[in-house]
């Protein structure tokens, strides 16, 4: 497949919430263990509504990861592609009453809608106040990662992989000091 | 008598759950409950002081920086580290320019959908929408086929079935009452906001890095480095490319946000006479203009009860105190008490129905808010206290804009205290801000003119030099209003952490005294033409732009739930 431009990976969720943030754990992993290559760009969206808006601006590809409520198992993979995308995000809403799903319309409302869009996740077991995964979404966090890599792979993004002697990074912001408090 | 229960009104299921008594047309007893509980403050415990604003920003998913200067200033006051002016005056840029996006946010892709019917702009004459926007401002776009392509627009997205945004209202409901021009005009604002917000909130990038969430605050200043000549810290480019989005806020602000407002407000004067609440008004005060504990505010602090606006108290957070009488908590002292937030409690003790339920048990315990009091009274918090305030403390730029709107709209002063006040003193801060900004930003582009690039004050990084023990508060006026941190650090870990949130002051319940909350009272009294589809009751409620923390949610392939309205 012909390398395209530029791809959006963003994990949704909150991190305070359990499970509720596997989207954000597994973004974080990204970063920790893989290099990007340049067009690549891989944010923690959290609970945030419109504010993500100037975050797609020329994304042409998109990966959304989330805590997926589906008819199976907890930790189980699932993957939704294209128009399945909008009405499974209907209930991810901010308190803006602006969820992923409003997002989405916001984007063709301004004809910046991405080319291709994939929303992958986990069936999430427990979502209480907790900063903790379940086990079994915890346990197939890395599993997740490794489907978010290969998607992007398909798409024609190449994430390297960081050697475990090498730099592991927690942050990429281009901001040093105070950056990157870890939230585990 | 009908019992409406509006459930969830954020649509977000467990958080936000509207109760009210209709009779004769209109909401006689009103109750609003959070059904989800939040235990910030067992997450806190034991942790680093100084990470705890990583945590706190992740309560609220829209106000991320809010929660995080927050805690800040909460460990610093601790502590005792004093930021320099330079991070003063980043932190007011950040929040200032939070403040203006959310509002704008708000007012059209939150509330608008209350009083603008969408179908009912898909019939409008482009001509008539022209003739009208050109009458109320010399914004540019408003030429007929500027407004006929945004019609064509909309059309599109409605037959394509994608209604998104526009999915979810009651449209044709009798309580509309905007000409069909008026309401063209502020669909096609909706989607200019849509994205003018995209373009203006990357003052923040600049400010705070490329996530999402801002990564620069520092207990003690700010981790975002000023330096005139270098790529990697604030220069003067990015001054230049800060001034420039400041600029246009500003005219979209006055030529738009303002205009608008006005003109739907023309349409809605009825609603000066409903939702006026408590009538009691609390702000902490906020953008400080000089350094140390006691400077001078550029929003100032104050109390004013029942409404009167020639007698602003000086605030004093020692008044303040939460009560669980209603509330899922015990307390160690007995539920009758209201205790202090630097001494607050967090026991929870839910005796709610199991769900699905229709009814809280309103006679005991029925939300996971607490009831803050100020000096035993309901306070309400948010832009219209703020500008009360303001107002009442003599502030030129409020005293000059609240007076050009009510001359606008021909109503006097006692309109402020209502619906309708609440949402134009929104837009008025807005202005007042969106006017503010460059102030701050040329302030800091002078000291960086100068060398004075100190952004921290490091001395108390180290909790080697902190006292064993300490405690601190941080306030601090987020867009929802006031908001407070109280932290209390023992031998370098977090004891003890409470937050009093705007929301919860707003939408609390009621007291060991039967006294309703701000939200409670201003629902009461409204119009209810049609208690199938209580829109009336929506817009009391959403004109406080309300906030339930942590957007838990997971997806569900199944399909949206749309707001539960059940008719008992």
């Amino acid at each position: 497949m012909v390398r395209s431009e530029n791809l959006l990976i963003l994990g949704l969720g909150n991190l305070l919430c359990g499970d509720d943030g596997l989207g954000v754990a597994a973004v974080e992993e990204i970063h920790r263990r893989y290099r990007l290559p340049d067009g690549v760009r891989v944010l923690d969206g959290g609970t945030l509504g419109l504010t993500l808006l100037a975050h797609f601006e020329d994304a042409e590809d998109v990966i959304l990861v989330d805590a997926i409520q589906a008819d199976a198992p907890a930790g189980s993979l699932v993957r939704l592609e294209g128009d399945e995308v909008a009405p499974a995000v209907r209930n991810r809403l901010s308190v803006h009453q602006i969820g992923v799903a409003d997002l989405l319309d916001g984007l063709r409302l301004l004809d910046a809608f991405p080319q291709r869009l994939i929303l992958l996740g986990l069936v999430p077991e427990k979502m209480e106040l907790e900063i903790a995964l379940s086990d079994p979404v915890g346990s197939n966090l890395q599993l997740l990662v490794a489907e978010i890599v290969k998607e992007a792979a398909r798409m024609g993004y190449d994430l390297h992989s960081r050697d475990t002697h090498e730099e592991a990074v927690s942050d990429t912001s281009d901001i040093a000091a105070g950056a990157g408090v870890g939230l585990r | 008598m009908t019992h409406v229960v509006v459930d969830p009104v954020t649509r977000i299921e467990g958080h936000l759950r509207i109760e009210a008594e209709v009779d004769g047309g209109a909401v006689q007893d009103a109750w609003s409950s959070s059904t989800m509980f939040r235990g910030i403050e067992a997450i806190l415990k034991g942790r680093d002081p100084r990470d705890a604003w990583a945590f706190t920003q992740r309560i609220c998913g829209v106000c991320t920086t809010v929660h995080a200067i927050t805690s800040i200033r909460a460990v610093e006051n601790a502590i005792g580290a004093e930021p320099p002016p330079n991070a003063r005056l980043l932190r007011n840029l950040i929040m200032a320019s939070q403040m203006v996006q959310d509002h704008v946010v708000h007012f059209y892709h939150l509330h608008a959908l209350d009083w603008v019917d969408i179908v009912s702009a898909l019939s409008a004459d482009p001509a008539a929408t022209a003739g009208l926007a050109q009458s109320i401002s010399d914004w540019p776009l408003s030429s007929v086929s500027y407004f006929t392509g945004v019609r064509n627009r909309v059309q599109q997205f409605v037959e394509r079935g994608q209604l998104g945004p526009f999915g979810n209202a009651y449209w044709g409901h009798s309580a509309y009452r905007l000409p069909p021009e008026a309401n063209l005009m502020a669909v096609a604002h909706y989607l200019e906001a849509l994205d003018w917000q995209r373009d203006f909130i990357r003052i923040h990038a600049v400010l705070g890095g490329k996530n999402p969430h801002l990564q620069s605050f520092l207990v003690g200043g700010m981790a975002t480095p000023l330096d005139p000549d270098k790529q990697a810290s604030i220069n003067m480019t990015s001054i230049a490319f800060m001034q420039g989005l400041i600029r246009k806020a500003k005219t979209f602000v006055e030529k738009v946000y303002i205009p608008d407002l006005l003109a739907v407000a023309s349409f809605y004067k009825d609603w000066a006479g409903y939702g006026k609440g408590v009538g009691n008004y609390l702000v902490y005060g906020e953008y400080p203009e000089a350094d140390g504990a006691n400077a001078p505010l550029f929003l100032p602090s104050g109390v004013i009860r029942n409404g009167d606006l020639s007698t602003v108290e000086p605030l004093d957070p020692a008044k303040i105190t939460e009560y669980v009488t209603h509330s899922w908590y015990d307390y160690e002292a007995g539920d009758g008490e209201g205790i202090h937030p630097s001494l607050g409690e967090t026991s929870p003790n839910y005796t709610g129905p199991q769900p699905p339920y229709d009814r809280l048990d309103i006679e005991g315990k029925y939300s996971w808010l607490k009831a803050p009091r100020y000096d035993g009274l309901p306070m309400e918090v948010g832009p219209l206290s703020r500008m009360l305030v303001a107002y009442g403390s003599g502030h030129p730029r409020v005293q000059e804009l609240v007076g050009y709107a009510l001359g606008q709209l021909g109503v006097g002063a006692e309109a402020l205290f209502s619906t309708l006040g609440r949402v134009a003193a929104r837009g008025l801060e807005t202005l007042v801000l969106a006017e503010k900004l460059e102030d701050w930003l040329m302030e800091l582009a002078d000291n960086m003119g100068r060398g004075e690039l100190e952004i921290a004050d490091n001395s108390k990084w180290d909790p080697s030099n902190w006292p064993e023990e300490c405690t601190g508060a941080g306030f601090h006026e987020a867009p929802r209003g006031a908001l407070g941190h109280w932290v209390h650090i023992k031998k370098g870990e977090i004891a003890r952490y409470q937050c009093v949130v705007p929301s919860t002051w707003n939408a609390g319940p009621r007291d060991a005294m039967g006294q309703a909350g701000p939200y409670e009272a201003a629902i009461i009294g409204n119009p209810v033409a049609d208690p199938e589809q209580p829109l009336e009751i929506l817009r009391t409620v959403h004109s406080f732009d309300p906030c339930m923390a942590c957007g838990v949610h997971v997806l569900d392939p199944k399909g949206r739930e749309l707001v539960k309205v059940r008719v008992q």
